[in-house]
């Protein structure tokens, strides 16, 4: 066990300056397919709420499929897939818009949900009681939503950011494949995979805790949906 | 040919989902009960194991199963080590869910049990998990569907699962497209009737309540 410690204290400051730019490169991942998912994920759940059959109909699909297929193979078919097409992009692209497409379709129900979760009576309330609707989005219906949809959005993000480690099997230079890179080079497998879930583990933990307060903050006197 | 080298994958990776969703009940049943004990290092216990698990991505932990363990002389196969590093992850998402669903029983429920004479043990097995069993159920079902679907991630310590087959057949053939698209269509054929099932127990366990 002291062995083991002892060759993290000899080993680490040459493996951290990687390490660190390997980190960089899982944030930046994290980042893009978040904000695609957000865009997209609100996208699809207005689509999902419109007067439209044919627009609720795409959405369904859309959103059935993308949850009943791996992560995995959505990053596959982005980046290795559609070469023969003619489309090439670089691993960093190609698993932003994979991680971001995918999660978009879990974000686009967390957004409807929360919507949905908004009775009905309280709009027609607060327009009764001399709001405008813009006053009552703002004031009544948004601050009730986003107590619904904050926890499970945070719990959304903690899921990308682990679901980025898939991004190395299409060789984006992120924690994993760096990892993988030294623990050939140095033959120490088991410390370089122990710092790359120590390095996961302390960027997830606390968005992780962040979603539970918001979670106990915001839903109290509120029965869970 | 394509479609009998992934059915073949198909095959093992229900094994590996079956194997891994073993572990994970067991587990995290085992863990939901120490977490509502009153001996706080066993509470503390659990919490660290849930909060690891929880927070560190599925495939760093095959690594760590798989390539780590083999460093210190525990060398597993490919297809154990998907089935208890899939596991390992899932009994810490399952700790979670049994014991809300623990939780959620009034302690009324206890109480009665254990004053008409059932000892502790009695008052879990014959009162407390036949109710919480229904209440979990829904959430239990989702995290099959997750769990089928992560099975993908063994194809990278090389467990022989539809994956697995799918990257070897586009180095043997180069028909890209067409192969991934077979494949993202057998998940998907497999996660939608398990998706039917889940979404009738769960408007079953509803008309319960």
């Amino acid at each position: 066990m002291i062995e083991f410690l002892q060759i993290f204290v000899d080993r680490l400051p040459q493996w951290w300056p990687e390490m660190q730019t390997a980190a960089g490169r899982t944030l930046l991942l994290t980042v893009y397919a978040f904000m695609l998912a957000i865009a997209f994920g609100l996208a699809l759940a207005l689509a999902k709420l419109s007067r439209s059959t044919l627009l609720r109909r795409i959405a369904s699909i859309y959103i059935e499929m993308m949850r009943g297929i791996p992560t995995l193979v959505v990053l596959f078919i982005i980046y290795f897939g559609i070469v023969p097409l003619g489309i090439t992009l670089n691993a960093m692209t190609a698993g932003s818009i994979g991680l971001g497409i995918h999660a978009a379709a879990y974000v686009a129900e967390i957004f409807r949900s929360g919507i949905e979760a908004i009775h009905r009576g309280q709009r027609e309330a607060a327009l009764s009681v001399g709001m405008t609707p813009r006053q009552t989005l703002r004031h009544i219906v948004l601050p009730q939503a986003t107590a619904i949809m904050l926890p499970p959005l945070m719990n959304m993000l903690v899921i990308v950011l682990k679901d980025t480690s898939i991004c190395s099997l299409i060789s984006a230079p992120e924690i994993m494949l760096r990892a993988k890179d030294l623990a050939s080079t140095y033959f120490r497998p088991m410390h370089l995979y122990v710092l790359a879930g120590a390095m996961y583990f302390a960027m997830a933990w606390p968005l992780s805790l962040v979603a539970r307060l918001w979670g106990k903050q915001l839903g109290r006197g509120r029965r869970p949906i | 040919m394509f479609a009998a080298a992934l059915l073949a994958g198909a095959f093992v990776s229900i094994q590996i989902m079956l194997g891994a969703l073993g572990i994970a009940i067991v587990v995290g049943l085992a863990m939901a009960l120490l977490a509502t004990t009153r001996i706080v290092p066993l509470r503390w216990l659990v919490a660290c194991y849930v909060e690891v698990f929880r927070n560190v991505p599925a495939l760093t932990q095959l690594f760590i199963i798989y390539f780590g363990l083999a460093q210190v002389g525990l060398r597993l196969q490919p297809i154990p080590a998907a089935i208890i590093g899939l596991g390992l992850g899932g009994g810490a998402l399952l700790t979670e869910v049994f014991r809300a669903g623990i939780q959620a029983l009034h302690h009324g429920q206890r109480e009665a049990a254990v004053a008409v004479g059932m000892t502790p043990i009695m008052a879990i097995r014959y009162i407390i998990l036949p109710q919480a069993w229904r209440i979990v159920l829904p959430p239990l079902g989702n995290y099959s569907i997750a769990l089928l679907k992560e099975t993908s991630v063994a194809s990278a310590i090389a467990a022989p699962e539809i994956m697995f087959y799918a990257r070897q057949l586009v180095t043997r053939s180069f028909e890209t497209p067409l192969i991934y698209s077979l494949t993202a269509l057998l998940y998907l054929a497999m996660c939608l009737p398990i998706g039917r099932l889940v979404a009738r127990l769960e408007r079953r366990s509803r008309a319960w309540q």
